[in-house]
């Protein structure tokens, strides 16, 4: 066998080794995911319960009527369809879903958080999403006889006197339940791994129009430069073209913000709430603040994606194709990108278009 | 995935000064730079290969051990960008030092450089390895 490695040539397209090696690295699916040492019950079945028992309570927000899940909906795939979040107040923000969040480095779309349980704990303080504060936090699981016995079991000891520490701890909680939301298996996972094993006849399986669609993601479309990995996304923030103007508002200043509001957290893992005293902060130790940062927003995942509309960072554009129409015809005068040279205009024909649509549909599953 | 290191110098092919000819690398030291009057060894630490968008620390010993590293960074030249991170530097012994918090975010060509000083002098040593 050449360079050109046929899989599934008689339905199917011939990938080269440098392709098929590009394919296999958005797997294996799912991952194995690190436990987060700096919270020492992301494992914990019982801190995992007390967190998905108050994910729906809205006695979490100060009105009495927002819970986590008014926003992160389990029925819509941990997100809530709107082009922007609506807590206590309408938020300048699309809504990230939840499901698949355990394990990255950065959490929101500026990366204001460096943990999943100072990223609850944000949502906890924040007045226009539930703002209940430590006060509130701790009001209501003194005096809530069941809470108080479900924080005894996840923490093993009465709540604490301290109502700071006591969210922190509830937010923790938060975040070993969230990191229990994995998305399921697709039909691009099965590809893959038939790739990966050369089993041609599972392979084929996959439609063409999605394998030419992959084709396109890994090469010229270069999509996974940025959307890379299992998770579809690297983690880190780019600036998409896509307008940072609120009305109302002015600026969302997107990463250039969130590296200030992380390295001045006392919540992030460099801090006193870290169980394991920073040992893991190494991105949070050493990032960088550049006036690149401005207008960048975080790389999403692309896993459920269909289940996720409406897309970008400020939910503006309602369905895939206008997303791949906006990287088909960027304009890269709107970028602040300092001269870096990775969009450009795609320039596709409608086919490829609609190869691509096919191919990232195949990131969801059927079913949320 | 694997770090394919592209353009590492042979180490012993060089002719060094009197002074760097006394300290030598092994195998070990990992991946040989030569510079004017420095030689630089690296090599990832904690792992065998270097990975898109993971962490990373990597060693660095120096000959002469007189040499001071003052700087390591890295970029990716056809994207015209760097890392979002800024590296520390620890000194772990006489021309040995501790790299952490690098982090390439992207597959690709990127550029390691180490930027040194010895003898008042400063120069900058480049390896450039291909990410997949």
């Amino acid at each position: 066998m050449g360079a050109s490695m046929v899989v599934g040539s008689a339905h199917g397209l011939d990938f080269s080794a440098a392709e098929r090696s590009a394919i296999v690295s958005h797997g294996p699916w799912p991952p194995t995911i690190a436990i987060d040492a700096s919270n020492n019950r992301s494992a914990s079945p019982a801190a995992i319960a007390l967190g998905r028992r108050l994910f729906v309570d809205p006695r979490l927000s100060s009105s009495k009527t927002v819970s986590c899940a008014n926003c992160h909906d389990p029925l819509r795939h941990f997100q809530d369809g709107r082009a922007t979040a609506i807590g206590r107040a309408i938020g300048t923000r699309n809504t990230p879903s939840v499901i698949d969040s355990a394990g990255q480095r950065w959490y929101g779309w500026d990366g204001a958080s460096d943990s999943l349980w100072a990223a609850s704990l944000r949502a906890m303080m924040r007045d226009d999403e539930m703002g209940v504060g430590a006060a509130g936090v701790a009001k209501l699981i003194r005096d809530d006889r069941p809470l108080r016995q479900a924080y005894r079991r996840a923490f093993g000891k009465p709540p604490d006197d301290d109502d700071e520490r006591l969210m922190v701890n509830l937010a923790k909680a938060f975040a070993a339940y969230q990191a229990t939301l994995v998305s399921p298996r697709t039909a691009f996972d099965d590809f893959r791994d038939a790739l990966a094993q050369n089993d041609h006849a599972a392979a084929s399986r996959y439609p063409e129009a999605a394998q030419r669609g992959l084709r396109l993601f890994i090469g010229e479309g270069r999509c996974s430069l940025c959307h890379a990995g299992p998770r579809f996304s690297n983690g880190e923030f780019a600036d998409t073209g896509r307008p940072h103007f609120v009305p109302g508002e002015g600026v969302d200043s997107g990463r250039h913000g969130g590296v200030r509001s992380v390295l001045g957290s006392r919540f992030n893992r460099l801090g006193p709430y870290a169980d394991d005293a920073g040992a893991g902060a190494s991105a949070t130790r050493h990032v960088l603040a550049t006036h690149r940062n401005f207008g960048e927003f975080k790389v999403p995942g692309l896993r459920g994606l269909t289940h996720t509309a409406p897309y970008m960072h400020d939910g503006s554009l309602p369905t895939l194709a206008a997303v791949l129409g906006h990287y088909d015809k960027i304009n890269e005068e709107r970028l602040h990108a300092d001269g870096e040279r990775i969009l450009r205009p795609l320039g596709l024909s409608t086919g490829q278009l609609a190869d691509l649509e096919a191919f990232l549909s195949s990131l969801s599953a059927q079913t949320p | 995935m694997r770090a394919l290191v592209c353009c590492a110098i042979a180490a012993w092919l060089c002719d060094l000064t009197g002074a760097a000819s006394a300290c030598s690398f092994s195998a070990a030291d990992g991946e040989v730079l030569n510079g004017v009057d420095t030689r630089l060894a690296w090599k990832p630490i904690g792992r065998a290969v270097i990975a898109v968008s993971e962490d990373f620390a990597i060693d660095v010993r120096a000959c002469p051990a007189d040499t001071e590293l003052l700087r390591v960074d890295a970029t990716m030249p056809a994207h015209r960008h760097g890392m979002n991170y800024k590296p520390s530097i620890e000194t772990i012994g006489p021309g040995q030092w501790r790299v952490r918090g690098l982090l390439w975010h992207m597959r690709g060509r990127w550029e390691l450089s180490f930027e040194t000083r010895r003898a008042g002098g400063s120069q900058t040593l480049r390896q450039s390895i291909e990410l997949p």
